[in-house]
């Protein structure tokens, strides 16, 4: 069967790797150890810290910046047909110092594009931005569109944007621009509404939430009024609470419309219409709950599959998905669904 | 049916007008062009009165924070959750162009000062 995979996480071995693609002065910075890192506030608790523990480097780091390594553990292990890069290095989680965020982001897409975009035709690519300067990840994402595999945009989920803002609107001018999705993706930055909670698990529980919280916002601000052709994917972060989301945010709707009359849909038919879910991590429901949950969203066409290699809560192509759906609900979760959002044909053979 | 005399047409102005059919109370109000309409004064949502709802306007708008209103006095607000329902076509202002909500309505006929509706 031919497979999407709408979350895999490629990275580099350092951000020493990002040197040559650098500007000056930004280049001198890190070349001269100025980087120190994102603040992780949290400590990873899986085998492979943060990872799955048979994810490792040639140089024994935990980083995947070995296209090899990824080409046998999951392209040609599971015979995919794309697989989607996402990255985690998200220079929108800098939360001053725009210029040098900018200038990574730029740095990071070069990367990409040189050392694995270039290397397999099953990779499909995304703009990393910094989305802290909206013109200047606007400039990004025109930069960087033309590039053939390249089909989305990246807006990371951190703990002090709601995108719907009026101000972040020349990103999503620019992605409408070229035709490109828009993918949200969580930080090691998101939280719930009050915090990470006291522990990883809540933290990762709590998730969810903030997904909850962006879809809310870029709706209810006329994002999706906005540019009625852009289409957006929720990566990551849960997809059983759509149902609740949508009946919540129709009735809301129904008696707060005076409020957001920009708004010219019922947010479920926004949603139905051009927002779509990666299935990892899938909770691990019975064939019977899922095909219940598909009922309740009302289309079998919200889900696309996705791994989230290398990450500790990878879910297996082959284990994940159970094998009593029905035959044609597989194939639109593995494939159709995916090649229709992001505009793919089955590659020739 | 059955035809009934309501009320004196001076007493239906801009404002909600409850009446007692004896059947169930109807609302009547004149719109801004004159039209007098008739609706049951129960919310097909929940059954709230909407004796008790606002007569507002249409809140309009394309961008974000930038909010107008205008047909004033044609749309009625449900008193306890807000739904608007155009007092023109009686569909909820939502889920125009695919009604799924709408206010009952009642033909109006008049005759001289004499305002009759047909139940």
């Amino acid at each position: 069967m031919l497979l999407l995979d709408a979350d895999v996480h490629e990275s580099f071995s350092g951000v020493r790797d990002l040197v040559p693609y650098l500007q000056e002065p930004y280049r001198e910075w890190i070349s001269r150890g100025a980087w120190r890192g994102f603040s992780q506030p949290f400590c990873y608790t899986s085998p492979g810290s943060g990872n799955r523990a048979d994810v490792r480097s040639g140089d024994g780091s935990a980083s995947v910046s070995d296209y090899g390594l990824m080409q046998r553990q999951l392209l040609d292990a599971y015979d995919e047909t794309y697989a989607v890069l996402t990255g985690y290095f998200y220079p929108t989680m800098l939360k001053l110092q725009y210029g040098l965020a900018t200038a990574l982001a730029a740095a990071y897409n070069d990367y990409v594009v040189e050392h694995w975009l270039a290397k397999d035709k099953r990779f499909i690519g995304s703009i990393q931005i910094n989305a802290r300067d909206p013109e200047a990840a606007a400039r990004e994402i025109d930069r960087m569109a033309a590039h053939p595999q390249i089909k989305q945009v990246m807006l990371p989920v951190v703990d002090d944007i709601a995108y719907g803002h009026p101000m972040y609107r020349p990103i999503f001018e620019a992605a409408a621009r070229h035709r490109l999705a828009v993918a949200l993706h969580h930080t090691i930055l998101a939280e719930g509404p009050f915090g990470m909670g006291l522990h990883y698990i809540e933290r990762h529980t709590l998730l969810p939430t903030s997904m909850m919280a962006e879809v809310i916002s870029l709706i209810l601000n006329g994002v999706f009024d906005s540019y009625s052709e852009l289409r957006f994917i929720i990566l990551e972060g849960g997809f059983s609470w759509l149902p609740h989301l949508m009946w919540r945010m129709d009735r809301e709707y129904r008696q707060g419309r005076v409020e957001v009359p920009w708004v010219k849909k019922l947010p479920s038919e926004h949603m139905r219409e051009r927002l779509r879910f990666s299935t990892q991590p899938t909770e691990d429901l019975s064939p019977d709950q899922w095909l219940k949950l598909i009922d309740l969203m009302g289309s079998d066409e919200y889900l696309i599959f996705s791994t989230d290699y290398p990450h500790f809560d990878f879910d297996d192509p082959e284990a994940s998905i159970p094998r009593a759906l029905p035959a044609d609900l597989r194939e639109k979760i593995f494939w159709k669904n995916g090649a229709k959002f992001y505009d793919l044909a089955a590659p020739a053979q | 049916m059955t035809r009934q005399r309501v009320c004196r047409l001076n007493e239906v102005t801009g404002k909600l007008l409850p009446v007692d059919t004896g059947r169930g109370t109807i609302l009547l109000t004149r719109l801004p062009s004159g039209a007098v309409k008739a609706v049951a004064s129960r919310c097909p949502h929940q059954g709230a009165d909407l004796a008790y709802g606002c007569l507002t306007g249409l809140s309009q708008g394309e961008r974000s924070n930038c909010l107008a209103s205008d047909r004033p006095g044609e749309i009625l607000r449900c008193p306890w959750h807000g739904f608007e329902f155009d007092l023109v076509t009686g569909v909820s202002v939502v889920d125009r162009g695919r009604p799924r909500l709408r206010l009952k309505q009642f033909r109006v006929e008049i005759e001289g000062d004499d305002v009759f509706v047909i139940l």
